[in-house]
């Protein structure tokens, strides 16, 4: 029964260790080494941002669909602005504006409207993915029409020194995401609005009958979920030093991924954005080191997914038990 | 001739017994009343007979079989048909559908719905019960609740092949009928009386019971407390029979006697579930709530406390115009609410005891009104609770680990930590046991000798005379009298309750 607890709170972790042991073993040279760690972070780092502001969503028990098409449009905003001769900065602001305005969209939606989470931001999903293309005209917006300010930003970052002949550095994109990531800690962790949001999840009507703010909170939670969707496509649009109407798609369903796998390691099956980090953390490793061993993407997916609901199941099983 | 019998029923939820011992005899071919105050059983002993839940223990015998109820498919075979309290309908399906919920659909050729068929058995189901205005096809939705009820008693009458209808257990089923409907209904049950079918019925309508009724068996605490015919009993006995125990020693004394200053006035207020309603709580007062169960309590508390809407009529706090429009509101303004239901609607059970407890005023237990001081917030938690005679192990500890008593405890302890001016409390000990009980009345004792103004709904007729300083009485919505609880005796405020004499005390 312990060592059933036991797996059931740390399996997570253990899996992710032994995923660690597999690599090292199998790539002796190249896997742990600063230098793919750091590139590492830099890859997941728009997951990263977008799994921490899925989580604050999730605290609720709600969640968002619709960060991905908010991602790619928030980037097709800061294209078309660009293209237009407005300042990098005032472009920024606005795309990240953008994205905020998504997300209190969905708020309403959700909290004043009350639809169901699952079919409100659904309709959103195809609604700001419909206006990314439309203000895209459904192309790449790159090239000359972005500055070079905006490009260099992911390409830079913090240098570490020298390690081997190689010079090392912080990418500017990882130490973004390790920002939105503290400031989403003290959010959920330190305040009176993380605490009511995590009230919110586990108990709606105890919460609003306990004075609760309900329908504020959500949708000041949901328009920081859709704020966070704009960071993280404006770093993807940095980072290929291109904006294009689908590249935010494949963030959702990996952001909600990374929120679950989390789920497993809290006490209570709470969302924690520190657990989201090692959700976030596994998934990337785990592309990471299965690009490395040159296995083939499909079956990547496959081999994901798979754990994902072992995971999951662990999780599912170990708290049945303890009926 | 016996149809079914009952004896040494038990059964306890959590180790806290609801039917300990209760036997039950019903004839073919009569009308049998099942009646005892809120709590007394009955509820537990009809979900035993529709096969929803099992007993610990009883010997249950139909025609002299023995027989048990292991589902509701189960009970039904056996032919027991159920009316229960709740609708239980499908709104958006039309009448004769809602009348066929359950069943098999009359077919053609074994595949296609016959729907000519179909509404021609639901109109004549309807007819039996005279319910001729209400056409087969319109929407459930659409319906009065009264309508509705009617739809759901005659789809109970629909006969059967296979499984024929031997025993009706109605559960309250006038509370939503006019005098036409119900009469109706009673006559329908006549007709099945004088079929040999049997009828199980309950009511907290005395009246109702004694012209209805050829027996009545009355259970207090889980337990039977007497059977007979009811031709041979008076209406005040078998409230006295219901009632049973004495106003005792379970009540702390007031400490002091409320300083006549007003705190809280409900002047003409009302919106769609009350009408008119007018209060006035004095400083250091227990004002008390009764009524049968669904006549506006919850609903006055919840308005009081910002979550329905004021439509009509004015609030007044300490002599200030009050307007709640939401539960924050209604904390800011120095309410507190202790729910009736403290699972789904008190705690957040998978937090721990300080995070609940502080839950409604927590910006004034953090810095700056933002952050978080957890240690400050634990240290909180637990000077309350140890107001409240709280056993934990510790304020850390998590809600859903705790006993009923202690789980009330902690929302009490919440509606404690603003030092509340009015503190509105809902069944506040319904499945308390008898030492948390006084705990919590003594909590209540001690908050009013500060000052603090209590409104105390409950179906708990002691509990409500040996704390309240005055009782109101509900009905539909409205307030129908108010009573001082000194000498009150629980026959008159039951009287009360049912309509009867409640003129001469208003």
């Amino acid at each position: 029964m312990m060592a059933l607890a036991l797996l059931r709170r740390y399996g997570t972790l253990i899996g992710f260790v032994l995923i660690l042991a597999v690599f090292w073993i199998s790539l002796p040279e190249t896997f742990m080494t600063a230098r793919n760690w750091l590139n590492t972070t830099q890859q997941l780092s728009m997951l990263m941002v977008v799994a921490a502001g899925m989580t604050i969503v999730m605290a609720m028990g709600d969640f968002d669909l619709s960060v991905g098409s908010a991602a790619s449009l928030a980037g097709i905003v800061a294209g078309a602005l660009f293209i237009a001769g407005y300042p990098p900065a005032m472009a920024v602001g606005a795309a990240l504006a953008i994205g905020l305005a998504g997300g209190a969209i969905n708020g309403v939606l959700v909290s004043v409207i009350g639809i169901l989470p699952f079919i409100a931001t659904l309709a959103t999903l195809t609604i700001y993915s419909g206006l990314a293309f439309v203000i895209s005209g459904g192309k790449t917006i790159s090239g000359k029409s972005i500055p070079e300010s905006f490009g260099n930003f992911a390409r830079e970052g913090l240098p570490l020194g020298e390690v081997g002949g190689v010079a090392l550095m912080l990418p500017n994109l990882t130490i973004v995401a390790v920002a939105v990531v503290f400031l989403v800690w003290v959010l959920l962790e330190q305040t009176t609005f993380g605490r009511r949001l995590y009230a919110i999840g586990g108990n709606i009507e105890a919460a609003y009958l306990s004075g609760v703010p309900v329908r504020r909170l959500k949708l000041a939670a949901f328009a920081l979920t859709g704020l966070s969707a704009a960071g993280a496509g404006l770093m993807y649009a940095s980072r290929v030093a291109s904006a294009n109407p689908t590249q935010g798609s494949g963030l959702m369903l990996n952001a909600i991924a990374a929120v679950f796998l989390g789920m497993t390691m809290s006490e209570q099956g709470e969302p924690r954005i520190l657990a989201t980090v090692i959700g976030v953390l596994i998934l990337g490793v785990l592309d990471n080191g299965l690009t490395q061993l040159a296995v083939d993407s499909y079956i990547r997916q496959i081999l994901v997914g798979a754990i994902i609901v072992l995971a999951v199941s662990a999780g599912a099983l170990g708290k049945r038990g303890r009926r | 001739m016996t149809l079914l019998s009952l004896s040494h029923v038990a059964k306890a939820y959590a180790g806290v017994p609801a039917l300990s011992d209760v036997n039950l005899t019903l004839a073919a071919g009569e009308i049998h009343a099942l009646m005892g105050e809120n709590g007394a059983g009955k509820s537990t002993l009809i979900r035993i007979l529709a096969g929803v839940i099992q007993p610990d223990r009883a010997t249950i015998e139909m025609d002299g079989r023995p027989v048990t109820f292991e589902s509701p498919g189960a009970a039904h075979r056996l032919g027991l048909r159920f009316i229960h309290q709740e609708l239980n309908t499908v709104p958006a399906l039309s009448v004769a559908e809602n009348i066929f919920v359950g069943r098999r659909y009359p077919t053609r050729a074994g595949v296609f719905v016959d729907w000519r068929q179909l509404h021609a058995t639901a109109r004549a189901a309807l007819d039996r019960l005279g319910i001729t205005h209400v056409d087969t096809r319109r929407k459930m939705g659409s319906l009065s609740i009264g309508d509705q009820m009617l739809v759901r008693i005659s789809s109970a009458f629909l006969s059967e092949a296979g499984a024929p209808a031997r025993l009706y257990v109605m559960d309250e089923p006038t509370a939503a009928l006019t005098r036409e409907e119900s009469e109706r209904l009673f006559r329908v049950l006549r007709e099945i009386r004088a079929g040999g079918g049997a009828v199980l019925y309950v009511s907290h309508r005395i009246d109702e019971v004694m012209a209805l009724c050829d027996r009545a068996t009355v259970l207090r605490d889980g337990t039977t407390i007497d059977t007979g015919r009811v031709a041979e009993i008076t209406h005040d006995d078998l409230v006295a029979l219901m009632i049973g125990r004495k106003v005792g020693e379970a009540y702390p004394p007031p400490a002091t006697r409320p300083s006549g200053e007003v705190a809280l006035v409900a002047q003409g207020i009302g919106n769609g579930a009350l009408a008119d309603v007018t209060l006035r709580v004095g400083k250091g007062e227990i004002v008390g709530i009764a009524g049968l169960s669904g006549s506006g309590q919850r609903e006055l508390l919840r308005t009081l406390f910002g979550d329905l809407p004021l439509r009509r009529g004015t609030l007044e706090l300490d002599g200030r115009p009050y307007h709640p429009k939401s539960p924050a509101d209604a904390w800011r303004a120095g309410f507190a609410y202790v729910p009736r239901e403290r699972r789904s609607e008190g705690l957040v059970l998978s937090r721990p005891i300080f995070e609940n407890v502080t839950l409604a005023h927590l910006a004034s237990q953090s810095l700056g009104g933002t952050f978080l001081r957890p240690r400050a917030e634990r240290a909180f938690a637990a000077r309350l609770g140890g107001d409240v005679r709280l056993r934990a192990t510790g304020p850390g500890q998590l809600a859903l680990q705790l006993s009923g008593g202690n789980q009330q405890k902690v929302v009490f302890a919440r509606a404690l930590s603003g030092n509340p001016r009015v503190l509105l409390l809902d069944e506040p000990t319904r499945g308390v046991d008898v030492g948390a009980k006084f705990d919590i009345y003594s909590i209540i004792r001690d908050m009013t000798a500060n000052g603090m103004a209590v409104i105390l709904v409950s179906s708990d007729l002691p509990e409500l005379i040996g704390m309240c300083d005055r009782i109101a009485i509900m009905r539909e919505g409205r307030m129908t009298g108010t009573v001082s609880a000194r000498g009150l005796n629980e026959e008159t405020l039951l009287n009360l309750c049912y309509g009867r004499g409640a003129e001469a005390a208003a």
